[in-house]
Formats: C-alpha cells, structure tokens, sequence
C-alpha cells in the first residue's frame, strides 16, 4: 500500500493535473506513519531532548520562583509605574494570546476550508496554542496584584463584596474571551487526539503505559458510528472555533480600543489584532516546527510544502499588519484629532522610536522577503524571518501599551518605562514554561494527527490508483 | 493471518460468541465487503477503521446524528444563559450605573453572551459526542482480540454482531471470507469483569470525602463566632502600627494620640499667608512699631475662632493719632471685574446705610430721620474730604470695612477678604466720581469734555444774549420786572442761564473742579437738606430750579458729556449711571418745573 513519491521530491511545485502530494516517501504506508510518530514517544528521548528540557526547566522553574517573589512582595516589583501602568505584563499576554492563534485558526479555519495541508500541523499548532494561553492567563493573574484574589473576575455569589462583575467593562469580556478560549482549545485539542492516543494505546507493550493511554483515549476502537458522530462533532467544534478565535483578539483589541488614550481609541484595532495574532502565531509555528522535523525525522510528513504555506500566510498577514500600520498614520492625520496626531508622531519618533522601528523593520520588512522563493522554501532563512516576526510582535504590542500610556493627555504626567530584573526574568521565563511543555508534549503525546495523514494519504493512494485506471477524478 | 479456527473460536465455546468479525488491508476492501454484507442483510454491522472512511456511512448504513441539534440547542441556552446573568447581575440585583448608560446595554452585552454561546455550544459537541457514541467505555468485546490492535494502526474490520437476526455463525463466516479479507474471527465476550475494581470507588469517595473537609472547616469558621483573632493569610495590610481616632498614647504627656497643630502653624494657603492682605496693615512695619499688637493680629488671622476671645480691637480709636502702618495700595489688580465686584458688594451690603451714591443717605438713614431714632447716628458721607485717597489709607478704609467704626459693624464674617478689598476699590471710583479733577482724565476724554463744554457755553451765551435782548425787549414794551418773569415763566430756561452758564464754565475749566459735573450735579442736587451739608459741592447746589436749567438744553450734546463722565469713573460709577437714567428720564419731560418730582428720582435712584 505503499506510494511512490520519491523522498526528496520538491512538492512545491504544481504538477499539471495532479495536485502536489503532502506524504512523501517511497514506502510510506498507514503503518509506516504510526511507526514514525508513535516511535517519537516510544523510544528513549535523544540527548538533544533532554539537554533543551533540562534548559527550558529550569528557565520555568525560574519563572515560578519570580512569581513567588512577585506575590509575595508585591507589583512594585516590576517597572509599572506612573503613567504606565501596564507595563510588560499585559504586553507579554497579548504577546502569548496572539502567538496561541495560529494554532486555532490552522485546526479550525482551515479545515473549514478543506485544506488538507493542515493535517501535518495541526496537532503541534494546537498544542501551541494551548501552552500558549497558558503562558497569557499566567500574566493578568498576577497582573491583578492580589493573585489569590483573582477569581473575583467571574461571576459568583460573593458573601464578602455583596455585588457581580461590571459587564460592560472590556476587561470582564476579556476573562470571558480568554477562558473561553481556552477551555474549547483543550477541548478541540483533546477531542483530535483522542483516535491517535487510542493508537499509542493499541502500541503500548507495558501495562502502565497501556493504562493511561487507555484512560486518556476513553476506550476508542475506530467503529464507523463513532467516526461519523467524531467527525460531526470535529466540524462544529471547528465552525465554533473559527469564530471564537476571531473574537478573543478582537476582544483582547477591545481593552486598549474601547478606552480613550490616544493611539488606543481606533476602530482598526480588532482586525489589526487578530491579523497579527496570526501572523506571531505562524510565525511561532514555522520555529517549532522547523527544528521539531529534523529532530524527529518527520520530512516526509511535514514537507516543504507545509512550510512554504505557512510562509504565504507570514506574508499575507505581515502585508496586513504592515498595511494596518500606515491605515493607523494615515487616520490620525485624516482625523485631525491633535492628541491622536501626537501619538502617532510621538510612537515613530518619540522616546520609542527605536522599539517602533524594531517592530517596522520585524513585522512589515522581514516578511517581505517570502516573495522570493528561496526564502519560503529555505528552512534557515525561513525560521530567522520567524524568529525576526516574533520579535516585532512583541515589539508591537509594547509599542501599542507603553508609548500611548507613557505620553497621554497630561505632559506634567508623562513619564519613561524602563523594565526591571524581574520583568525581564517573567518574560524569559515564560519562554521557559512554553518551551518545557512543548517538549513535554512532543514526548509524551502524539505530535501529528495520524489518522488525520492517514486519511490524506489515503485519498493520495485513490487519486492515483483512480488515475492508474484511466477514471477521471 | 487466514480464515482458519484460532484461539479465540477455541475459547467461544466457554464465552459467549459476541459476533464474527474480518480484516481487511485497505479502505476500498473494507468498503466492498460491507457493501457485500449489507446486501445479503446484515443491518447490526459495524466497521473498525484507524481513520474515518469515505463512503462507509452508506455501506454499513449509519444514519445522520443528531448531535447537531444538540449543539444548536446548547448554543441558545449559553446566548440566553449570558444575557439573563448579564441583565439580572448589573440591572436588577446590583445596578451599576456607567457613563449614563441604561442599566440594559445590550450592545456591551454581546462579547459575554457571545463567548458563553460558544462555551456552552463546544461542552454540547465535545461531551454529546462522547454520550452518543458511549464512550468512555473500557470493556468492549473487539479489544479481547490482540489482532485488533492494528484497527488503530493500517488495518480495517468488519464486524457483524451476532444480534442481528439473520446471524448465524457459520454463514456469516462463510460470507465474509468470500469478501477476500486478511482473517476472519470470532469476537468473544470480554473476560475480565466489566466493572470497575472495587478499590477505585473506595479511593475516590475517599478522596471526594477529604476534599469536602476543607470547604466544611472553612464554612464552620465563618458561621461561629471565636475569641481568637482572625487567620489571615494575608494581612491586606489590615494590621498596621497606627493610632485611629481619639485613641491615647503614652507617647506625649497629654496621653492624646491625634495633635494639635504646633503654635505658630500656618494653613497651607496663598491668601492665609498674606497677612497684609488679610488685615489691611503693613505687619512688618507695625512689628517695628508695635511688636505686641503685630503678633496679636497674627494670631487673630491664623485663629479666627479665637476672635472673640481675643478681643483685638484692629480699629484705632478715631481720636488717637493713628500710627498703624496701613497699606497704603489696594493689593487686588484695579480693573474693571473688580470694580464690578466691588460695585456689586458694595449695594448688597453698604448702600443701605451709606447710600448708592455714598452720601451716608441710604434707606435706614432717611427711615431713621424719619421716625427720629435717638440711638442714631448719620452715617458718613464717603465723600468726606478725610477719606479721600491720601487722606485715607486704602488699607485703614478696609480695616473699617472689616471691624466696623462708631455703630458700624464688622463685616469680616460676612464679606470675603477679596471682596472687601474689591468694595474699597469702588469707593475710591465713588469717591473720584465726585472729586476728581479734569487733568487726571486721560487726555482725549479731557479736550473732547473741554470742547463740549465750549460748545453749550457758547450755546448758553447765546440763549443768554437771546434772554436779555427779550428782556430788554419786554422791559421796553411792560415794567414787569425780570426777576418776576423768572418766576412766572418757569417753562423758560431764561431766568437761570446764568447759573447754567456759570457751572458749564467751571465744568471746562481745569481747576481741580468736578470733570463730569453736568452729569453728577443731580443726585447731589436733588439729595433732601440733610445731606446737603456734606456735599462738598453744594455751593453749586442751588436747589431744584437749578437742575431744571440743567435739564433744559437736554440734547444729544448735553447726554454726551454724562456718557464719557460714566467712563472716566472706570465705568463702574453708580452716580454717571444715575445722571444717564435721569437724562434719559427726564428728555421728555423737559417743561417740567415741579421740584419734588426730581427729589422722588433721586430717592429712587438711592434706592
């Protein structure tokens, strides 16, 4: 049952009447792609594995301690201060929340859209997505000074405030949008898992392992009647998602655009933001993804041509940002509105204007190079660029809070944001904890949606076997 | 792998033979041989595929799930779920009211209702899933068969249950092993126990049973009262080293935790800080002159509940040669909002006694002269020389002001300090209205008086002419004396031109004579006798005749000189504003003669 696509075939470019295969491998067989991504969380962890865990532990490990330090001692601990009060923290959450979109936005909009291409990544996106939201919950929390008290941000019947939540606060949307997100990305995520844990089941040789892979695959046999129910189940999870992760940026925009600081205050934040966030998200993606591939000899299902997709959303979306980035200028002089002409003027050319133009050069320039061939299909150059979009998103989002917050209406109350130790540390560490689990995920858990490959691979063996027979398909 | 008898057929004489099932390599395979088995009438049949396979809902017959209307149904719950506890929360149970916005906004309701139609719609999908398909469900009679690993890995199975009515082991083997497949077997009942282990539930309700222990405690803690302080994980800063209100301290002598300001002690504000401005006295001056009396007035300021007590008397006797250094300048800018001010004040609070011109003839004067109240005494004349600017100090007039002179009370508790100052500023333009002399006119509003001036002495000189030549004429034609004619004539202006000639003179003249007499000459003319004493002009007043010639050539010219008389007293003169009124009054009724209509004008005007 083998296909025989030559390992090294350049499947970016389009055969005429046949569409590019997305398995390569002379003798790739159903069996073959559960041997290659079952084996990853089979056999002992290489040594690059556990030299990058014992890292990446440790940087968490750090991040906890800082958070421990941080609640113990107070925010003061940080570099918020008069007029910036928020500071790093909310520039590293909307940083994790926009990274965390990707991964909805390949699972969910892109099988509503039947692109099957989707199915080499989705499974690593998704986890992506939710360590990512983990890495952006983790910041409002403690952002809120008094952690142990965050949970007066839901709704409950509270015997010591006597009174709900304000629900026409932005910021109320935001708990809600986020949590939301979250949940239904475990949910999503869990629920495309479950036939690919039933296979590490099925493979396990030891009962514990055997165990809780049973467990956690809730005792899945791959009957015809639970696809169909799955399937069903997959593709309203997906139409629900898609919307979701649309709102939870345009909510996220809301906190900054529903206010009225100047630079804060426009109607294109929520399509800005939500471009963005797929464009770090992606961008985040290929920096996985690219590395995760060579580690795990995974070529042959995440091809070049998964790459080189993804590449063309960086630079669909990156032109958005870039666009969105001049509509912004563009409107604060068509708009006439003095304080917004500052800011503008103030964000390119004031005491920011090197974070600005880091974010300029990161976000619109570097993306500008997948034009070129070469540069979406070379898997150097493609992770520097990505590496460059994750530091211009950053470098956005602490443009958008601390530029407008430091030079608002009032000059006697202007003021400059300078980090200290500890928010330097919290967003390095938050690195750490992504990373950790990533790698705890890439161990443990099926990286690829196997039956997913399995379906697509499948579909390749009748186009060709229908072509083989003169049918046309 | 064959059709042979294996292990498992061997056994299903001791278990239960659950039904026969066959592997296959591929999905197509799969597909015909359950298009095969359907066809012969199997309907209890199912597939086993490591991946969802196109076509096989047919083949075996699945019909549609109705999960999406489980979806669609939880959706709803979760839009209407938001919107009530949105609604309920900041409209009914706890209205918040922000930005003036209804208690309902709707549109800021969407994101949560939103979000919560999501929430609810993704449990439906997720767990109605599970619920439907049965899962989770660990005993299933397919996994008794190792070979059946491989339905998660590459290989495809068809099953059929030996439930169905046509089943019969034999065919049903028979029939699947013509649908070319890699084995076929039977599927036994699964051995092991279908339950759990008992020790499962007995860890978890263990388990359920501690985790209920803490919220108990906690929820006993808070209903019971105790003697012990409150556990606090954190403090909130709750506890804090401070004193509250009126709690002692053995820290000072007078045990009192909450202290008094240090003696000397000034508020931190402008306007307290300037104790000149406060009190009308230069206190650095009278520190050299009068340490003593310098530091009660500090004290009388920086004190003022303590005013009576101190019993300060800040006015000097008028006997006493005064040698109080007062401030000689009004320390507010002289302009035309303070002159207003002070205007304003001035007839809220000083006209009833000292009158709106300041002739000391205010209503409560002219009603106690009316009823000939003993206790009174007439209240000064503003005009009196002795308080003129340089007579005067600005500072001494604002003393009196404030604490009062003779039967004058203070009016410290009821004027703000500005706006006594404002008030002397006033009456020195009241005062100016009356006394000031043509050179300190600026030089444009003097040659334009001067010019005026020429013109009606020309104009009188004229009528004067006229006068004696009719005169002349008429002592000619009759022996009526000209003083007679005066008298019985009185729609003439004749008989008193000279008068009016001899005041329009003194009005060009500059000589330290009233600039805007024309205008100002009336409310002192027409004050009754009591006040006429005190006028400083009132060799002028001939009484009202006179003001009849005044009246007389009452013209466009004439209005004019009253005009710019009103702008030269800084616009704020009570006095012009008089004159104007009465010139505009009294144009059309120029042949009036009856003197006590002018004198109830004038009443008025005071009023």
């Amino acid at each position: 049952m083998a296909i025989a696509v030559p390992n090294k075939l350049d499947n970016t470019y389009e055969q005429p009447n046949q569409r590019a295969p997305l398995v390569l491998g002379e003798s790739t067989t159903y069996h073959t792609i559960t041997e290659s991504v079952s084996s990853i969380a089979e056999r002992m962890p290489s040594k690059g594995w556990i030299v990058a865990f014992l890292i990446c532990a440790h940087v968490a490990a750090f991040f906890g301690i800082l958070i421990a330090y941080l609640i113990y001692t107070g925010v003061g601990v940080w570099g918020n201060r008069s007029p910036v009060f928020w500071g790093w923290p909310i520039v590293n959450f909307v940083f994790w929340v926009g990274i965390g979109h990707a991964g909805t936005l390949i699972s969910a909009i892109l099988f509503l859209f039947r692109q099957d291409w989707r199915t080499s990544i989705n499974r690593a996106a998704e986890a992506m997505t939710i360590f990512a939201v983990v890495c952006a919950g983790t910041f409002p929390g403690i952002h809120v000074g008094r952690a142990w008290l965050a949970y007066w941000l839901f709704p409950y019947p509270s015997l010591n405030l006597w009174m709900w939540p304000q629900f026409r606060s932005p910021l109320l949307w935001d708990v809600f949008a986020v949590s939301t997100y979250a949940t239904v990305s475990l949910l999503f995520w869990y629920m495309g898992m479950v036939p690919d844990l039933a296979t590490f089941r099925d493979r396990s040789k030891n009962k514990f392992r055997r165990f809780v892979y049973g467990v956690l695959s809730l005792g899945w046999s791959g009957s015809a009647r639970h696809w169909h129910r799955y399937e069903k189940a997959y593709a309203l999870l997906a139409a629900l998602a898609a919307p979701l992760v649309l709102s939870v940026h345009t909510i996220v925009s809301f906190d900054f655009a529903v206010s009225q600081l100047p630079g804060w205050h426009t109607t294109i934040f929520p399509p800005y933001f939500v471009a963005g966030a797929v464009f770090s998200g992606f961008a985040m993606v290929i920096t996985l993804l690219v590395p995760c591939r060579s580690m795990f000899k995974l070529e042959h299902l995440i091809t070049i041509r998964h790459l080189e997709n993804m590449n063309k959303v960086i630079l669909a979306t990156g032109s958005i940002v870039g666009l969105a980035y001049g509509t912004e200028f563009f409107i604060a002089w068509y708009g006439q509105v003095p304080a917004e002409k500052f800011a503008f003027i103030n964000r390119a050319f004031g005491p920011y204007w090197w974070a600005y133009w880091i974010m300029v050069t990161c976000n619109v320039i570097s993306p500008q190079l997948f034009w070129m061939r070469f540069f979406r299909t070379n898997l150097v150059a493609m992770v520097i660029v990505s590496i460059f979009v994750n530091i211009g998103m950053w470098f956005e989002r602490f443009v958008i809070v601390v530029s407008s917050l430091s030079r608002d209406y009032l000059p006697s109350a202007w003021g400059y944001f300078t980090p200290t130790w500890v928010d330097v540390g919290m967003l390095i560490g938050s690195f750490g904890l992504f990373f950790t689990l990533f790698l705890l995920f890439c161990r443990f858990l099926p990286i690829i949606a196997m039956s997913e490959v399995k379906a697509v691979l499948a579909h390749q063996i009748h186009v060709k076997h229908a072509a083989e027979h003169g049918e046309t398909h | 792998m064959d059709a042979s008898p294996n292990m498992a057929e061997s056994s299903s004489e001791t278990s239960k033979t659950r039904g026969v099932v066959a592997e296959y390599d591929t999905p197509e395979a799969l597909i015909a041989a359950a298009n095969r088995v359907r066809e012969a009438g199997f309907t209890k049949t199912d597939a086993f595929s490591p991946f969802p396979v196109h076509g096989i809902d047919e083949a075996i017959g699945i019909k549609p799930t109705i999960l999406p209307w489980i979806v669609l149904t939880a959706g709803t719950i979760g839009c209407i779920t938001g919107l009530t506890m949105e609604v309920w929360m900041n409209a009914i149970s706890y209205p918040y009211i922000i930005s003036g916005k209804p208690y309902i906004s709707l549109p800021a309701f969407i994101p949560v209702s939103f979000e919560l139609t999501i929430l609810f719609s993704a449990f439906a999908a997720f767990f109605g899933q599970w619920f439907l398909n049965g899962l989770p469900k660990f005993s299933n009679p397919m996994f008794t068969s190792p070979k059946f690993d491989a339905a998660t890995d590459d290989k495809f199975f068809l099953f059929i249950d030996a439930r169905d009515k046509r089943f019969d082991d034999k065919g049903a083997r028979a029939l699947l092993g013509d649908t070319s497949p890699l084995s076929v077997d039977d599927v036994i009942d699964d051995p092991s126990p279908a339950s759990m282990p008992k020790a499962i539930y007995l860890v978890v309700i263990a388990l359920a049973v501690l985790s209920v222990f803490p919220l108990l405690v906690i929820a006993n803690m808070r209903v019971t009262k105790s003697s012990s302080p409150r556990f606090h994980i954190f403090w909130d800063m709750d506890f804090m080293p401070y004193k509250e209100a009126q709690e002692a301290t053995i820290l000072f002598r007078d045990g009192r935790a909450m202290r008094p300001p240090v003696p000397g002690t000034v508020m931190r504000d402008d306007s307290n800080l300037q104790l000149d401005y406060q009190l009308g006295i230069q206190l650095d001056e009278l520190a050299k002159i009068d340490a003593d009396r310098a530091t009660r007035l500090v004290n009388l300021v920086q004190n003022p509940d303590a005013q009576a007590a101190a019993a300060e008397q800040p006015a000097a006797p008028e006997e006493v040669v005064d040698n109080t250094p007062w401030v000689t300048d009004n320390p507010l800018p002289i302009n035309l909002e303070t002159l207003s001010l002070g205007r304003q004040k001035f007839e809220i609070y000083c006209a009833v006694c000292h009158g709106r011109d300041g002739f000391g003839n205010g209503l409560v004067n002219q009603r106690a002269q009316k009823i000939l109240a003993t206790t009174w005494s007439q209240p000064s004349s503003l005009h009196e020389d002795r308080l003129l600017e340089g007579k005067m100090a600005d500072g001494k007039l604002f003393n009196t002001i404030s604490n009062g002179i003779r039967k004058m009370p203070g009016y410290a508790s009821q004027i703000p300090v500005a706006d006594r100052w404002a008030i002397v500023a006033y009456v020195r333009v009241l005062q100016a209205s009356r006394n000031a002399s043509a050179d300190q006119l600026p030089a444009d509003r003097r040659s334009k008086l001067v010019r005026e001036a020429e013109v009606l002495k020309r104009k009188l000189e004229a009528e004067e002419a006229e006068r004696q030549k009719k005169a002349a004429e008429a002592a000619a034609a009759s022996d009526v004396p000209a003083k007679e004619a005066e008298g019985v004539v009185p729609d003439t202006a004749e008989p008193k031109a000279p008068e009016a000639e001899k005041e329009s003179a003194a009005a060009g003249e500059a000589d330290g004579k009233p600039a805007a007499a024309d205008a100002e000459e009336k409310p002192a003319s027409d004050a009754p006798a009591g006040d006429a004493p005190s006028d400083p002009k009132s060799d002028d007043a001939a009484g009202g005749d006179e003001k009849k010639t005044e009246e007389k050539p009452t013209t466009e010219d004439e209005a004019k000189p009253s005009d710019d008389a009103k702008e030269d007293s800084d616009g704020g003169s009570q006095a012009t504003e008089q004159a104007e009124e009465k010139a505009a009054e009294e144009k059309p009724v120029v042949e009036e003669v009856d003197g006590d209509s002018e004198d109830e004008d004038a009443t008025e005007a005071d009023n």
